[in-house]
């Protein structure tokens, strides 16, 4: 693959950690890079955490410059809002369409000063914070949100949906950067090989009724806890239960989910030992219970790290058959111990620690890219022994949880394996 | 010639400008030393904003720019750029924040006008000390040197060698291939493990861009990315060395195992058919699984951990090759009973529950157990353990292979100290960030890949060979220039004491003692520029370039007046 007439530039889909990491990475080699991204801002779910293990580094203070970075790149062309469509062609010639949804405010003229969200009269619940907050119609997911530039729902803008003449945030704006004329856009790519970072979500512990969730007040999955605990969150980082009390005491679950995903999702064991050290920080007389099955946790740093948390003077239960019920004055976590004995323990909120899965859009995208899905809905590697970035169509790789589970420091490895497969064969 | 400082205040819409008088801050600063023109605009970072500066700098032949406006975060690169196109040093260029430390979080519309004026002030003060910095360019080697010949090594070598890129691949012993050749197979797929390596052995001794010493010991490796010297001898022959350079360094040395002589309880070293896992790799590659007496073993005990606790870590790969281990055995002798005997089991990953499942319904047995030990009883072995009750319980079986620890090669020490970089936790290379830097090292130039950072299964291994490749392809291009770090530290010949403690707190190998001048020596290709040699010097012999005592200085004493 040295041919002349192949193109240089590179596609990468999803401004996730892996996705940003690959951008930065090929930019440096003088490479053209497009970032295609879903959403209206980039870094992904690493962002959502406030501290990530084994050395509690706030995780926006590590992500941010990587962020600002893409965005002052001048090799890397970042197309938020935008989603891939079709991908024709082969290694070294590929031809990419993109959608890219109008933001309806210029990224240019916008300084981010957010003056626009007040006036909308649109009040919904924000997805980013799990629904623990309320959003306007022109907002950004949260703040430090990069590039910090708000877009507006059109599904819910009042202008869009419902036809008003509403111009309210227009009004409100001193830099004429809201202009309801931007259209969608399809552009054409020409690129010579492309990097899927699509990322995962997490299991909808719905689909398990035993531990609660969506039943029970202060049941809550393990992205509502990060949220909870962020000091840019929906609390402003503050840990209350529904009625406004600070929880007493709170039980950790961890493997919800596991049994039906049928794969350990590496991660659980490490952050609800990291959400042991979140409470404690906030609450430090709470009493906390871990449920768990088996503790795994790999690595040279990691058993250091639970050792630091069992200080703590945590309770490490190995239990099974966990239930989580409503009792007269808060919540009851029924088990059986690992005698095979029942017992019963109350608590005042319950974190769960659900299985990491593919995104719903993971097959849909494997289709365009022409690449197959493993048994588990992942993006297949072609043989782990070979290498677990490249996939069967040559000129596709995988990086990060969209190929399995996994933590930052593996996803980011992928990334640069994935550039350092592209920059050694074209 | 006499400086000509311009200042800048942006309104930043409403955002500076609502909560800031800036007329005021323009009075207040006018008529300072050296300040040849003040001006608000609305909107500096616009393109508007930045052609206006641009034509401002020329038009008035302004030496020094200071910008009052948002977070250096936000603009600085903007106004540095601003700077270059207009024929002045980017580093003549100061930038105050009245936004986001002032305007945005000051209620009080004085206070803030107060604020702004002190940090503008401040800024102007702080430029006028300012120096040119200029960008410097060194040639960069392609070429690179891979230390450790096993899975780590091989693949880091086929991925970087090319007609433009030698690579010179070490190894201590007298053949590539290290740990996995001794494997039959992998998990899960239980795909042929040696036959792999074999296949890539063949590759590399095919390929003209890679140079492989075996029997070879790297000795030296001193420089910087870019230009290492390298010494490499031959540990077969005497005073046997070549000496080539290279721009970049690999260390994939691998991993040993921990030796269960150092936990007795397992009996091993002490009593016959008790096995490492390496020993029953290598007997089951020999095609038969035999006990001393020759027969084949009925029953066989895998015990799980063994060295965790004196380790303190957990050896990721170990529950899995367990369970391989147990297919092994199955495979070769169809009646054999497989007890585990594990605390937790480790399987992360989206295919190894699944290989455990399959395992398990061979009828394997996974017992939960602590206070594990081993003892003779007659011609058989016998584990005593306590079961998950706490109960105690024992179990005769055949054989005994043990699962030690994943350690790092005893060399590592020697190898981190050639290379300049550190050991972290458990020995292991330390990585550069234990997040986003898995591969590089506090050594720019020198990577690490493999289980010599960590415990890693094979494709773990492999991503973390490819990772560190691709590294070395985005910063070691033939042919360009590598541009080192400008703000970096500089240490006075006059004030340096020669004491050394800048050596102790460099993390980057930058600084080296001049014995004859008995003063410390910044390398300012290595430098990083990170301030540590100047928090820690007592006689104010270091500083840094851009953020040296008068500057800072200066700054402060308008800052907190």
């Amino acid at each position: 693959m040295k041919e002349k007439d192949q193109y240089k530039d590179v596609l990468i889909i999803g401004a996730g950690i892996a996705g940003i990491e690959a951008s930065l990475l090929l930019s440096k080699a003088d490479r053209k890079v497009y970032l295609v991204e879903k959403t209206s801002y980039t870094g992904g779910t690493s962002i959502k955490f406030e501290e990530v293990f084994s050395n509690m580094e706030c995780s926006t203070c590590m992500v941010a410059p990587r962020q600002q970075e893409v965005l002052q790149d001048k090799n890397i062309n970042l197309l938020t809002l935008a989603e891939v469509e079709d991908v024709k062609g082969s290694f070294g010639k590929f031809t990419v369409k993109i959608r890219k949804k109008a933001r309806y405010v210029d990224l240019q003229n916008c300084i981010g000063c957010n003056a626009c969200f007040e006036p909308c009269p649109v009040s919904l619940k924000n997805e980013f914070e799990e629904g623990l907050s309320e959003r306007k119609a022109i907002y950004v997911p949260c703040a430090g949100a990069l590039p910090n530039v708000p877009m507006i729902d059109t599904e819910h803008c009042l202008r869009f949906k419902s036809k008003k003449d509403c111009k309210a945030c227009q009004e409100a704006c001193m830099f004429e950067a809201i202009d309801f004329k931007q259209k969608d856009e399809q552009l054409e790519l020409k690129v010579g090989a492309i990097i899927a970072a699509t990322g995962f979500k997490i299991f909808d512990p719905k689909q398990v009724p035993q531990y609660g969730y969506g039943k029970l007040d202060d049941v809550y999955t393990s992205f509502e806890f990060e949220r909870l605990y962020a000091s840019n969150g929906p609390t402003d980082g503050k840990l209350l239960l529904k009625n406004g009390k600070a929880p007493k005491s709170a039980a950790i679950i961890h493997c919800v989910g596991r049994d039906k995903k049928g794969y350990c999702s590496s991660v659980c064991c490490m952050y609800s030992l990291k959400f042991n050290h979140y409470l404690k920080s906030k609450i430090p007389d709470i009493k906390i219970s871990e449920f768990y099955t088996d503790l795994c946790i790999p690595g040279k740093s990691h058993q250091k790290f639970y050792e630091k948390m069992k200080e703590t003077k945590v309770d490490m239960i190995r239990a099974s058959e966990i239930e989580v019920t409503k009792q007269e004055r808060g919540i009851a976590v029924k088990y059986n111990n690992g005698n095979g004995k029942k017992d019963s323990r109350p608590v005042d909120m319950v974190i769960l620690a659900p299985a990491i899965e593919p995104r719903d859009d993971a097959s849909e995208l494997a289709k365009i890219l022409g690449i197959s899905l493993d048994e588990y809905g992942f993006f297949q590697e072609e043989k782990p022994e070979v290498s677990s970035v490249i996939t069967s169509k040559p000129g596709v790789f995988i990086a990060g949880c969209v190929q399995g589970a996994k933590n930052i420091q593996d996803s980011v490895s992928q990334a640069s394996a994935a550039v350092g497969k592209i920059l050694s064969s074209s | 010639m006499a400086r000509k400082i311009g200042v800048y205040i942006c309104e930043c819409g409403p955002n500076i400008a609502e909560k800031v008088d800036i007329d005021k801050v323009i009075d207040a600063v006018s008529s300072l030393d050296g300040v040849a023109v003040a001006e608000r605009y609305k909107l500096l970072c616009s393109e508007d904003g930045k052609k206006f500066l641009e034509e401002q700098i020329k038009k008035q032949g302004l030496t020094h720019l200071v910008v009052a406006a948002c977070s250096p975060r936000e603009h600085e690169k903007t106004f540095m750029e601003v700077c270059e196109n207009a024929g002045i040093n980017p580093y003549l260029f100061q930038l105050a924040n009245i936004r986001e430390q002032c305007a945005w979080i000051t209620e009080d519309k004085d206070e803030a006008t107060k604020k702004a004026i002190r940090l503008t002030k401040a800024a102007i003060r702080r430029v006028r000390y300012h120096a040119s910095l200029e960008k410097k360019e060194i040639e960069g080697i392609p070429d690179v040197l891979v230390i450790g010949g096993g899975i780590a090594g091989i693949e880091t070598s086929l991925q970087l060698a090319s007609p433009d890129r030698t690579v010179y691949l070490v190894e201590k012993t007298s053949s590539l291939g290290g740990l996995i050749t001794n494997f039959e197979k992998t998990f899960p797929s239980m795909e042929p493990g040696s036959n792999i390596i074999k296949q890539k052995i063949q590759d590399i001794e095919k390929n003209e861009n890679i140079k492989v010493f075996t029997d070879s010991e790297v000795e030296e490796v001193i420089g910087f990315l870019g230009n290492f010297e390298v010494k490499v001898k031959k540990t077969t022959e005497e005073n046997e060395v070549d000496e080539f350079n290279v721009g970049a360094v690999v260390l994939a040395t691998g991993s040993t195992l921990f030796d269960p002589k150092k936990t007795p309880q397992y009996g091993y070293g002490k009593f016959d058919n008790i096995l490492t896992a390496l020993e029953f790799e290598k007997m089951n590659l020999s095609g038969e699984i035999s006990l001393k007496n020759g027969n084949n073993p009925m029953s066989a005990a895998i015990i799980h951990c063994v060295g965790r606790n004196e380790k303190g870590y957990c050896s990721e790969v170990c529950c899995l090759y367990s369970l391989k281990f147990a297919r092994y055995l199955m495979d070769k002798i169809p009646n054999v009973k497989v007890s585990n005997f594990y605390s937790d089991l480790c399987i992360p990953g989206k295919s190894h529950q699944k290989f455990y499942e399959q395992t398990k319904e061979k009828n394997v047995d996974f017992i939960r157990s602590t206070d594990v030990e081993v003892e003779k009883k007659g011609d058989n072995l016998n584990i005593k353990y306590k079961d998950e009750n706490g109960k105690k319980n024992d179990l005769s079986v055949d054989m005994v292979i043990l699962a030690p620890a994943i350690e790092p090669t005893p060399d590592a020490s020697k190898l981190a100290e050639i290379t300049s970089i550190s050991q972290g936790d458990g020995g292991f290379f330390a990585e550069e960030h234990e997040k986003l830097g898995p591969v590089s090292t506090s050594t720019e130039g020198v990577y690490i890949a493999g289980c010599a950072q960590g415990p890693k299964d094979i494709p773990g291994t492999i991503i973390q060979a490819e990772a560190a490749s691709g590294k070395i392809l985005t910063s070691l291009i033939p042919g360009r220039k590598i541009e080192p770090e400008v703000k970096v530290s500089r240490i006075s010949e006059s004030l340096c004491i020669g004491c050394k403690t800048c050596l102790s707190v460099c993390s980057y190998g930058a600084i080296t003692f001049d014995e004859a001048k008995k003063i410390s020596i910044v390398n300012e290709v290595i430098c990083r520029g990170c301030g540590n040699c100047v928090a820690a010097c007592p006689s104010g012999a270091a500083s840094i370039k851009h953020f040296a005592f008068d500057q800072l200085y200066q700054e402060l004493t308008e800052a907190v007046q």
